[in-house]
């Protein structure tokens, strides 16, 4: 029923513009389906779950320049003065902020330092025993610090003998399971591992392993000081907005930096990521659009040549739907050569992004999910002009334009 | 002729207004998303300092064990240990040469009228400012007497002496820095680059220090950095005078090298020392490594252009494909139905070579003016990058060269589809039109 004959040799007849079609039903198949595989890999990203509830924190840092403060005493009173601002859950020192892209990271080994042996990365925190409380999180399996095991100290004489670990980092230093109990090496300080949080990330969402982590109850306060604050979500805007003032009445010689919402701070750290997906997502739907716009200019095109042949056509008898048929199949016929041609591009494509770029490796429901979607859009956009053509009446034959 | 051709591709246009439109359009946008990725792009890999970036050399020295890791491509460390940074700092040769770290300090006025700030500082050598050709407004780089003494001397940038001075001469004033006084010895004119590439650890796109001080001050003040701090083995440090005897590297090196020779004997130099330093013992290292990377070589290597946005701008030049087949497929249409126009025009004595011309002036007019909307979108793309990235806020912009690029590349890739369409048109057949109708 289908006249795919007939329709193939008219092609034949005027090959360039189909040809151009064809370029660029290709092409686009090859763009979208790999833009939309970043797009896709790059929303998973974003929305991850860090395990922390990120609309309650914020943080800072103090950069204190009196050389005669005592500043473990004064960063204990600085810590009393913020947990008792109304609207504050906790807060406390830390030595990196969360997702924040700056911290430290070390290699937590099963031997000490002198025997060398292979090591797991991981981020670290440090914090007294409120740790787990201001980040929002808590303990899956085991305890928390007790108060008596947290050191506090300016140098590291005195190390402290427990750490708290991710699942991930606890997975990957005991592949065997039972954790809770082992020691780790932190340089040449052991540390018995005592509790296990199921998913807490480090400060680099971008590390090799965001998800192993180590919480070490250790607070050796410093002239520039990371401050982590958790509120309850709603006041945090007005708490955050006194901060400044609150910590210079506290003390006047220092100065407050970097006051930020954690979910702000995580944005900023991502913000390339963002720019990347949203510039994608604008490339893919203007060339949706493009190719689209090309497609019925080419039908409408070929439409207005033919019409004397249509309007012939129609006078023989050929029903509306038989020429509506005739456009659809003519345009069906580029769009799978494209789409074929187009799906190799992806595959090629693909492979070079993930070579040299490194993207990871395209997923192939990708470029089908495409492939059918340009299909549709050719289809389309093929029906309008093709209604209008069917539309041509057969009088227009026996005139002579 | 060529006024007249432009008169007729006007006309041409007006006649087929909504497909005239269309091709515009497609180009226009075309041009638009190429020319913002190309922008950030360019703005990345622009050449910091284009008159002596290939004389400028990052050192690095592997002063690890055989075998271990590093995150760059050959395994080297990006920056120095301080003991290394001193003593090639304090070397002879060659003449230009400096170490230099970053840190923050505060800084305070003796009077309650300025208010406490934080002032990232860059802690380096007084070579420093001939090598990065930094010039002075007033007064000038601290002496090497001073150097060697660590006096508490300072360089401000113009920002920061128009902060605290109003822009008057402030040389020989004091200013505090974290409760040390410190002595004003010059002002530099302000620093303005995109790429911070003599130190890109904190984000390839930061401003530059505000505030320059010796670096032999780093000991007596006992200077904590303010950038990465990296060891590979490990050491037991408990006090600062530890920590700069430490195996951990937190500090840049460049020298300035003028010609092949200076280069040559500088690599000499450095396989020397470090050989030296092999046989005390620090590092198990069958044969010594190191690396001397001029300006532009040292930021690939530092990866400034990422590679998402390499990939932006592969896709947005197919995606300029993409319109371009469009194009050729509605300037078929366009010129295949002006063939009686054409085959008129034949007979009247038009050779085929100025039927070409007057075509290609057509697709290049469309060109132009797709181009010039191009510049309109890719400026409403830029400032969606603005809004989008902090970071990469002063790099989304045009210069002149980009707005120059917009337009030439509309009219090349116009002229690049246009020239099949006009080849077909201008070989019609004047018989066939001038025939009855």
């Amino acid at each position: 029923m289908l006249e795919i004959k007939p329709v193939f040799s008219a092609l034949l007849r005027s090959k360039a513009g189909a040809v151009m079609l064809l370029i660029q039903i290709a092409l686009t198949t090859a763009i979208v389906s790999n833009a939309a595989f970043i797009i896709n890999d790059r929303i998973d990203y974003l929305s991850q779950e860090t395990g922390y509830p990120e609309d309650e924190i914020f943080s800072f840092t103090v950069k204190s320049f009196d050389p005669n403060l005592d500043i473990s005493q004064k960063f204990e009173e600085t810590e009393t003065m913020l947990r008792n601002i109304p609207g504050v859950e906790n807060a406390g020192l830390f030595n990196a902020s969360p997702l924040s892209g700056s911290g430290s990271a070390t290699g937590l080994s099963l031997a000490p330092a002198s025997e060398r042996g292979p090591d797991v990365r991981t981020a670290y925190y440090q914090a007294d025993e409120n740790a787990l409380d201001i980040l929002g999180l808590s303990v899956s399996q085991g305890r928390n610090f007790r108060a008596d095991e947290v050191i506090v100290s300016q140098t590291r004489d005195v190390f402290p003998q427990v750490v708290i670990v991710s699942r991930a980092l606890a997975k990957e230093l005991f592949p065997e399971g039972d954790v809770l109990g082992q020691t780790v090496y932190f340089g040449s300080d052991p540390l018995e591992i005592i509790g296990i949080v199921e998913l807490m990330k480090g400060p680099w969402l971008q590390d090799s392993k965001p998800d192993n982590v180590a919480i070490i109850p250790f607070v050796s306060a410093s002239a520039f000081q990371h401050i982590i604050v958790r509120t309850q979500s709603e006041q945090r805007a007005a708490i955050m907005r006194q901060i400044e003032d609150l910590m210079l009445e506290d003390h006047g010689k220092r100065v407050i930096i970097g006051l930020k919402e954690m979910d702000v701070r995580k944005a900023e750290y991502n913000s390339s990521n963002t720019l990347m997906l949203r510039m994608l997502v604008v490339l893919i739907i203007v060339l949706l659009l493009v190719t689209a716009l090309g497609i019925f200019g080419l039908t409408v095109f070929n439409i207005n040549k033919r019409t004397k042949q249509i309007g012939t056509r129609r006078a023989l008898g050929a029903r509306k739907s038989a020429i509506i048929n005739y456009f659809l199949v003519e345009n069906a016929m580029i769009c799978s050569i494209g789409v074929t041609i187009g799906s190799i591009g992806a595959l090629f494509l693909g492979r070079v992004l993930l070579e040299h770029y490194s993207i990871p490796a395209l997923d192939n429901m990708y470029i089908l999910f495409t492939a059918l979607f340009v299909i549709a859009i050719s289809l389309l956009s093929v029906l309008m002009p093709a209604n209008k053509a069917a539309n041509i009446s057969p009088s227009i034959a026996t005139r002579s334009i | 002729m060529f006024l007249h051709y432009i008169d007729l591709s006007w006309r041409s246009m007006k006649r087929t207004p909504l497909v005239s439109m269309l091709m515009i359009l497609a180009i226009a946008v075309g041009i638009g998303i190429t020319m913002t990725s190309l922008s950030v792009y360019h703005m990345m890999s622009m050449d910091p300092i284009p008159h002596k970036s290939d004389k400028l050399f990052s050192v690095q020295l592997n002063t690890t064990d055989d075998g271990n890791n590093w995150w760059t491509e050959d395994d080297v460390p990006l920056q120095l240990t301080y003991k290394d940074a001193m003593a090639l700092h304090n070397a002879d040769t060659p003449e230009r040469k400096t170490a230099s770290v970053r840190a923050l300090f505060t800084v305070q006025m003796d009077d309650k009228e300025v208010k406490p700030f934080l002032a990232s500082t860059r802690v380096t050598g007084r070579d420093f400012f001939p090598i990065f050709d930094l010039e002075f407004v007033y007064g000038d780089a601290w002496t090497s007497e001073q150097e060697a003494s660590a006096t508490p001397v300072v360089v401000l940038d113009e920002e920061t002496n128009d902060r605290l001075f109003a822009g008057e001469n402030s040389v020989g004033k004091q200013v505090y820095l974290d409760d040390t006084a410190f002595r004003i010895v010059g002002v530099i004119k302000q620093w303005r680059i995109h790429t911070k590439y003599y130190d890109l650890n904190n984000g390839a796109f930061n401003s530059p220090e505000s505030i320059f001080m010796p670096i032999t001050l780093i000991a007596p003040l006992e200077i904590q950095n303010m950038g990465n701090t990296n060891g590979w083995k490990y050491e037991e440090i408990n006090t600062f005078q530890e920590r700069l005897q430490s195996e951990m590297f937190w500090l840049q090196f460049w020298v300035e090298l003028n010609t092949p020779e200076e280069l040559k004997n500088y690599s000499d130099y450095l396989q020397a020392y470090l050989s030296e330093q092999g046989t005390k013992g620090r590092f198990e290292r069958k044969t010594p490594q190191f690396n001397l990377k001029d300006v532009n070589e040292w930021m690939q290597y530092n990866k400034v252009v990422s590679a998402d946005n390499k990939v932006l701008v592969g896709l947005s030049f197919l995606f300029l494909a993409v319109c371009l087949a469009n194009i050729l497929g509605l300037l078929l249409g366009k010129f295949l139905r002006r063939a009686p126009e054409v085959g008129v025009r034949r007979a009247l004595g038009a050779s085929k070579r100025q039927i070409f011309i007057q075509h290609l002036v057509e697709v290049s007019m469309l060109g132009l003016l797709g181009g010039v909307i191009g510049i309109a979108i890719a400026q409403l793309g830029l400032w969606g990058v603005r809004f989008t990235s902090n970071e990469y806020a002063s790099l989304a912009t045009m210069d002149i060269k980009m707005l120059l690029a917009a337009p030439a590349i509309a009219i090349s890739a116009c002229i690049l589809a246009g020239i099949y369409p006009a080849w077909l048109v201008c070989r019609t057949q004047p018989a066939i039109y001038l025939k009855t109708q």
